[in-house]
């Protein structure tokens, strides 16, 4: 993915930049709002990394002027304001994802494969299929081989959104937010728990396994682990 | 322009100044309405009197013609010494009288003092003239002397009173004047020695009630706020301190050991891992405390909407239930339907996910948990119960302190910033707190007000 990444302070540049890179991304930087909107403007990105606080130009105004001109790339906003409020806003001036700082590489990383992989303004999906576990999202049913599962509402949301995400790592913060908008993290196992349960639902008594936990990092369904 | 005393330049002051200038003007108007109303009647009252003299004396001298006349007006010049009296034939000689010949004009005539008049007091009079048969004149007067003795009093009560009142208008402003300073001096010096550093010194007040009670126990209400916020940021800044020593030791523990060890190798994977788990534990505590923060800065309020509270507790146990599955206890959901309250979804969310989350964690495993909600008359009260071990009664307003912990719950993982957080947010919805005993076990009681119908 070409991947800009418009942040100031050099040592956090380096340590997303040298990952993304090694994650096999081409990602370029630019060090100030005002450079960091001309080349986002200038040339075409799959990914913008923004942060909120920026010389020249903050983020914010950043993001709202590229989405004023019409350039429609996802856009991860990175920030230090971890507050209730600047979350709302930085989405709604058009950013797709927001990741507060300090945060794990390996979150950045599935959130960035996850803005990658968004399809485009295509036709919405009403078929998911990961190897034989098939989903039908009008009908709301799941399928198995030749076996139906039974899910509940919820369940339903967490494998959808496992099965969106196929064979990328989606963290538990992303599921916390995505399948139950929480926006905060519990002490408690919450996710794990619900992972076990969906689990015994979707691989017990299966030759392959489809749900698979990434160490330190998340789960991730597909057929090879 | 010379800078006056102080007490000249108090607002007080200046209101006086007002109101001894309103003072003496109405003095005079009452002045002008008393002096010449009683000049006007008593002028009246002359005028009645010589009329009726002269009608006498007509009546007397009917039928004896001029000469007559001349002897009843001599006559009766002997007899009544206030009055004046004139008779003149035509070609103006006085024929009887005690007054120098004049004009014959008819009317009311004022004649003002004269040097020729022979009496001493003579110091003007008011008096009637007619002409009568063969063009004679005669003149009746009264001495006006009383009036002007009269007005002279009035002018005379009128100055001094005047001067009187001012004075002291002046005297009563001066006085309240330093009064007022010397209160607003009271706040001024306790101020300063505030801002000296003696934060407990309070405004003293008189106890009468007044406004500058008033004023006083709102500035000491607001500073007692400001005391108790400062020592709640002080206990927070050394909660901090202490709180982030433990895991910050211990993360420096393990570092050093790694270093110890050697070269890196294979031996520091899970040395780094942990230690990459305690900074990720202290930067949750710096999270909670900032969003703790955040809640009770109030900035939220604005963003408060209508919402459904049932179904946003349903979506909560609904989080919670796997968790409590595994840990074989029973959750009992008693919701009524269409319960609205008014507030911000996220963080009642976070509320009651704090709540269940205490449930799951602290009883021990088999434990029951009932989460209700039901409408009362003050809101809508949400009630999340347990019979695991509870809190003793004297801990349960400590709990509420950031960073308290149980003895018994410090094995368990948690920053003790949970239910501080509730009461944060709690508080900002206006909500009432309460932790009960559930006989055993915890019950936490939240009343939320019903959001009005629309």
């Amino acid at each position: 993915m070409r991947i800009l990444l418009v942040e100031d302070d050099a040592q956090t540049a380096r340590y997303v930049l040298q990952g993304l890179n090694e994650a096999g991304h081409n990602v370029a930087l630019s060090s100030d709002g005002r450079d960091g909107l001309f080349r986002a403007a200038g040339e075409d990105w799959d990914l913008l990394i923004v942060d909120r606080m920026l010389p020249g130009l903050d983020g914010l105004g950043l993001v709202r002027t590229l989405r004023g001109g019409g350039i429609e790339a996802p856009v991860l906003f990175l920030s230090t304001l971890g507050g209730l409020d600047e979350r709302v806003d930085g989405l709604n001036a058009g950013a797709d994802d927001y990741l507060v700082k300090p945060f794990a590489f390996s979150e950045l990383a599935a959130r960035v494969a996850a803005l990658g992989r968004r399809p485009r303004r295509s036709a919405p999906e009403t078929r998911l299929k990961v190897a034989d576990l098939e989903m039908d999202l009008l009908a709301r049913t799941v399928r198995r081989g030749t076996q139906t599962i039974d899910l509940q509402p919820r369940e339903f949301r967490l494998l959808e959104c496992l099965m969106r995400h196929a064979d990328q790592v989606v963290t538990r913060t992303m599921l916390l937010e995505l399948v139950w908008d929480l926006h905060f993290d519990p002490h408690t196992n919450v996710v794990e728990t619900h992972i076990s349960r969906l689990r015994g639902k979707i691989d017990r008594g299966q030759g392959v396994s489809l749900i698979h936990t990434v160490r330190g990092a998340g789960y991730c369904l597909g057929a090879s682990a | 322009m010379a800078r006056l005393p102080r007490v000249f330049r108090t607002s007080s002051f200046r209101l006086t100044l007002l109101y001894a200038g309103l003072t003496g003007l109405s003095y005079l108007l009452l002045f002008a309405v008393v002096y010449f109303s009683t000049a006007t009647s008593m002028e009246r009252q002359i005028d009645a009197s010589v009329a009726g003299e002269l009608t006498e004396i007509q009546a007397d001298a009917q039928s004896g013609g001029l000469a007559r006349l001349r002897e009843v007006v001599r006559e009766l010049i002997g007899r009544s010494p206030d009055y004046f009296y004139l008779l003149q034939d035509a070609s103006g000689t006085v024929l009887a009288g005690n007054l120098p010949a004049t004009q014959p004009l008819p009317g009311v005539r004022q004649w003002s003092r004269s040097a020729h008049h022979p009496r001493e007091a003579f110091s003007g009079l008011r008096g009637r003239g007619v002409g009568i048969a063969d063009s004679a004149y005669l003149f009746v007067g009264l001495s006006t002397a009383q009036l002007h003795d009269m007005q002279q009093t009035v002018v005379r009560a009128f100055l001094w009173g005047l001067t009187l009142a001012i004075l002291l208008a002046f005297a009563g402003g001066a006085m309240m004047s330093v009064s007022v300073l010397r209160r607003i001096e009271a706040v001024s010096q306790t101020s300063r020695d505030i801002v000296g550093g003696d934060l407990k010194r309070r405004i003293p007040g008189r106890g009468s009630g007044d406004e500058f009670d008033h004023l006083a126990e709102s500035l000491n209400a607001m500073l007692d706020r400001i005391q108790t916020l400062m020592e709640g940021l002080r206990q927070v800044s050394n909660d901090i301190a202490h709180d982030l020593r433990t895991p910050l030791t211990r993360l420096r523990q393990r570092l050093e050991l790694a270093q110890r060890r050697g070269d890196g190798g294979d031996h520091s994977e899970p040395v780094l891992e942990e230690a990459l788990r305690d900074i990720d534990t202290i930067l949750e505590t710096f999270g909670a405390l900032l969003r703790i923060a955040q809640i009770e800065g109030g900035a939220r309020v604005a963003g408060f909407t209508a919402l459904d509270l049932d179904e946003l507790l349903r979506t909560v146990s609904e989080v919670y239930q796997p968790a409590l599955d595994a840990k074989n206890q029973t959750l009992v959901l008693q919701i009524e339907p269409a319960l609205q309250v008014r507030g911000d979804r996220e963080l009642l969310t976070q509320l009651f996910a704090n709540l269940l989350e205490n449930a799951v964690r602290h009883p021990p495993p088999g434990a029951h948990v009932e989460l209700r909600a039901q409408r009362r008359r003050s809101g809508v009260e949400v009630t999340v119960a347990d019979n695991g071990p509870g809190i003793a009664p004297e801990f349960r307003q400590k709990v509420l302190q950031r960073f308290f912990r149980l003895e018994a719950s410090r094995s368990t993982p948690g920053n003790g910033l949970g239910l501080s957080m509730v009461e944060a947010i709690a508080r900002l919805h206006d909500g009432e707190l309460a932790l009960l005993d559930n006989e055993p076990g915890l019950k936490v009681s939240v009343t939320l007000r019903a959001a009005k119908a629309q």
